[in-house]
C-alpha cells in the first residue's frame, strides 16, 4: 500500500475503537429507546399512544410544566447571579473578592448527594434554621423542602459556581486597557457596562444558560430527595414510570426530554457559531 | 541652558514631590518634573523602574500617596481619569474590538455630546491626519498592529487633551513599523503642537523622539535632559550604562572610568599610554566594531570604516581615550 493511501485510512482505523464503543453504549440505546417509545403498551404494535399519554394526561402535563418552570427560574437566577458575581470577581481587587474567587468553586467539589442532604438538614421544617429560631422563641417553618423553592435553591448551589466559571473566562478576556481607555474618553461605570462589557460577554450568558438548562432539565438527585409527591420533575416521573413497568411511557418521556434539550442545544450551536461582524476577518 | 528655557517656557504639566508606593514596595518617590507646552518628554528606564507608574498617575489610573500633579496650573491628582484633560494610548489592545473604527473614534465624542455632524467631520479630519482614511467601517482585528495604534492615537487626539500620554505604544510592533510610527508620531505632534509624555524602555526610541528624556532607575529620576545632553554628560554611572554603549574600566580608589566606544581611538604611537590587542573585528557598514583586550579587560571601539582597513586580529594597538568619565563609588560623576 502506498504511503498516501495509508495516511488516508489510518485516521479512520484509529477512530474505530471509539466509534464501536459509541455505537454500542450510545447510538444503539438511543434507537432502542426511540423504538420502545413507539411500542404501545395497551393497543399493542407501534403507535403514538405513549406520547399522547403525556399530552393528554393533565397530571403529566403539570409535571412537564413544573419541570420547565423550575428549570427556567433556575436558569434566570443562576445565570443572573453568576454574571454579576463574575463581573465583581473580575473588576474588584478587594480582599472579599479575592476570597470569593478562591472559594466559589468549592460547591462543585462536594458530591451532589452529600450537598442535598446537608441542605435538607439545614432548611427542613425541623432543621438547623428552625432549631436556631426556636432558641429565640420563634418557630420558622421555611416550607422549602418538598417544594419547588427547595429544588431551585439546591440548583442554585450547583449551578452558580459553574456559570460563574464559564462567564469568568469571558470576563478575563476583557483587557484592562479596554476598560481604562473607555474611562479615559469619559465613560462612567454604567456606560462601560452597557457599551463595553455586555457586548463582549453577552454570548457567554447564552452559552451558560444552555448548559444550565440542559443539566437541570434531566436532573434527578435533587428533585428525588427534595421534591414532593406531586407534581414531580421529569427525571423523577420517569423513574416512577419505569419502576411501574411502563417502559414505553418512560421511553417516550426520555424522547420528550431529549427534544427539550435539543432545543437548547440548537440555541447553543446558533450562538456559538454566530460570529459578530467584528470577529470576521 | 535647558534649565533656563524650562523656567521661561509655559509649563503644561507639573509634577511636584510626588510619591506612589505599592504594597509590595515598588513605585516612585519624590518625583519632580515639569513638562512644557508642545514638548515631547520621554520617561525612559528598564521595566519596574516606575516610568509607567508616573504616566498612570498623570492619567488618573492610579492615585498618589503624596505630592501634586498640575495640568494647566490646576491640581488633578484627585480626579478620576474621565475628568482629567489627558488622553492615554496603551501598549496594545487599545481599541474596543466590537466597535468599528468610526465607533471607536466617536465613543468619547458622543459622551461629550458633540453633535453628530461635527463628530463625523472631526473624525474625518483626524483619520486624514493619521493617514487612515477609508478605514471607518472596519473592525480593529481587520487592521495591522501599526494601523491599530494610529487609530488609538487618533482616538486620544480627538479628545483634544492638554497632555497626550503614551505607554510604550509601539513596543508590540516589529522594528520597521516601530521606526515608521516614531516618525509619524513626531510629525503629528509637530502638526498639532501637542504636549506629549511618552514611556519607553527603548533608549533608541527615546533618543529619536524626545525633546527631553527622563532617565529613571528604581523609582527615582536619575537625570533629566535633552538626548544629546544625556548621551554626552551622563550624570551617573547608571545613566552612562543605560544610554548608548559604554566601556567601564576600574580607576583609582574604587572609581570607575567610562569611555564611549567611539571615544576609544586606535593609533600607532611609539610610546603609547595604553596598549591593547585586537581580538575581534566586526564591519558594521559605515563603522567597524573592534573588540580589544587590554590586560584583563575587554573594550569595544567604534572605528570609522576607512581607519579600520589596516587593522588585523592579534595586532597590538595603542589607545587614547578621546573623552572619558570618572564615576565615584556611589555612581556619581567625578569629572
Amino acid at each position: 500500500m502506498d504511503q498516501e493511501r495509508k495516511n488516508k485510512i489510518l485516521p479512520y482505523l484509529m477512530l474505530m475503537p471509539a466509534m464501536a464503543i459509541m455505537a454500542i453504549v450510545v447510538i444503539y440505546p438511543i434507537f432502542s429507546c426511540i423504538a420502545t417509545s413507539f411500542t404501545q403498551e395497551e393497543a399493542g404494535g407501534f403507535g403514538l399512544e405513549n406520547y399522547l399519554y403525556f399530552l393528554a394526561d393533565p397530571m403529566q402535563l403539570t409535571n412537564i410544566g413544573y419541570t420547565l418552570a423550575i428549570v427556567l427560574v433556575t436558569v434566570v437566577l443562576a445565570v443572573g447571579i453568576a454574571y454579576l458575581l463574575s463581573i465583581y470577581l473580575r473588576f474588584s481587587n478587594s480582599r472579599v473578592s479575592r476570597w470569593i474567587g478562591k472559594l466559589y468553586l468549592l460547591p462543585r467539589f462536594i458530591p451532589g448527594l452529600v450537598a442535598v442532604n446537608g441542605m435538607i438538614t439545614i432548611i427542613s421544617n425541623s432543621g438547623l434554621l428552625n432549631r436556631l429560631s426556636r432558641l429565640f422563641g420563634a418557630d420558622w417553618q421555611l416550607g422549602l423542602i418538598y417544594d419547588a423553592k427547595g429544588i431551585i435553591l439546591m440548583n442554585l448551589w450547583f449551578n452558580i459556581p459553574f456559570a460563574t466559571m464559564l462567564m469568568g473566562a469571558a470576563m478575563s478576556a476583557i483587557n484592562n486597557s479596554e476598560i481604562e481607555a473607555a474611562k479615559d474618553v469619559g465613560a462612567g461605570k454604567l456606560r462601560i457596562f452597557w457599551k463595553i462589557i455586555l457586548p463582549l460577554t453577552y454570548r457567554d450568558i447564552f452559552i451558560s444558560a444552555t448548559f444550565v438548562f440542559m443539566s437541570n432539565i434531566s436532573s434527578f438527585t435533587t428533585p428525588y430527595l427534595m421534591g414532593g409527591n406531586y407534581p414531580t420533575m421529569m427525571g423523577v416521573t420517569m423513574y416512577n414510570l419505569y419502576g411501574n413497568q411502563h417502559f414505553g411511557r418512560s421511553a417516550a418521556l426520555s424522547v420528550i426530554m431529549f427534544i427539550l434539550s435539543a432545543l437548547s442545544a440548537v440555541m447553543y450551536i446558533y450562538v456559538n457559531m454566530r460570529k459578530d461582524q467584528w470577529e470576521k476577518n | 541652558m535647558t534649565e533656563q528655557t524650562a523656567q521661561n517656557a509655559n509649563v503644561k504639566l507639573r509634577i511636584s514631590n510626588m510619591t506612589k508606593r505599592y504594597s509590595n514596595g515598588d513605585g516612585v518617590s519624590d518625583i519632580d518634573l515639569d513638562v512644557r507646552e508642545g514638548e515631547i518628554v520621554t520617561l525612559l528606564g528598564p521595566s519596574g523602574c516606575g516610568k509607567s507608574t508616573i504616566l498612570r498617575t498623570i492619567g488618573g489610573f492610579i492615585g498618589v500617596d503624596k505630592g501634586e500633579i498640575l495640568i494647566d496650573g490646576k491640581p488633578v491628582q484627585n480626579l478620576p481619569p474621565e475628568k482629567r484633560p489627558t488622553a492615554m494610548v496603551f501598549q496594545s489592545y487599545n481599541l474596543w474590538p466590537h466597535m468599528t473604527i468610526f465607533d471607536n473614534l466617536a465613543f468619547g465624542l458622543q459622551i461629550k455630546k458633540v453633535p453628530k455632524k461635527e463628530i463625523a467631520a472631526r473624525i474625518d479630519k483626524m483619520l486624514h491626519l493619521v493617514h487612515m482614511e477609508g478605514h471607518e467601517k472596519k473592525y480593529p482585528t481587520q487592521l495591522s498592529g501599526g494601523q491599530q495604534q494610529r487609530i488609538a492615537i487618533a482616538r486620544a487626539l480627538l479628545l483634544e487633551p492638554s497632555v497626550l500620554l503614551l505607554d510604550e505604544p509601539f513596543s508590540a510592533l516589529d522594528a520597521k513599523i516601530r521606526a515608521q510610527m516614531r516618525e509619524e508620531l513626531k510629525r503629528i505632534q509637530q502638526a498639532l503642537k501637542i504636549t506629549v509624555v511618552f514611556v519607553t524602555h527603548d533608549q533608541e526610541e527615546a533618543m529619536a523622539l524626545s525633546d527631553r528624556i527622563v532617565v529613571m532607575n528604581k523609582g527615582v529620576i536619575e537625570q533629566i535632559g535633552g538626548p544629546t545632553e544625556i548621551y554626552d554628560c551622563p550624570k551617573t554611572r547608571y545613566v552612562a550604562s543605560f544610554i548608548g554603549e559604554m566601556n567601564f574600566l576600574p580607576g583609582a580608589n574604587g572609581t570607575e572610568i567610562a569611555v564611549r566606544p567611539e571615544d576609544v581611538w586606535l593609533d600607532d604611537a611609539m610610546e603609547p599610554e595604553m596598549s591593547a590587542v585586537i581580538r575581534t573585528i566586526m564591519p558594521l557598514g559605515h563603522y567597524t566594531k573592534v573588540g580589544l583586550e587590554m590586560g584583563e579587560h575587554f573594550l569595544r571601539a567604534y572605528v570609522p570604516k576607512t581607519d579600520a582597513a589596516g587593522l588585523r586580529v592579534n595586532d597590538s594597538v595603542a589607545l587614547t581615550f578621546h573623552k572619558k568619565y570618572v564615576y565615584n563609588q556611589n555612581g556619581g560623576l567625578q569629572q
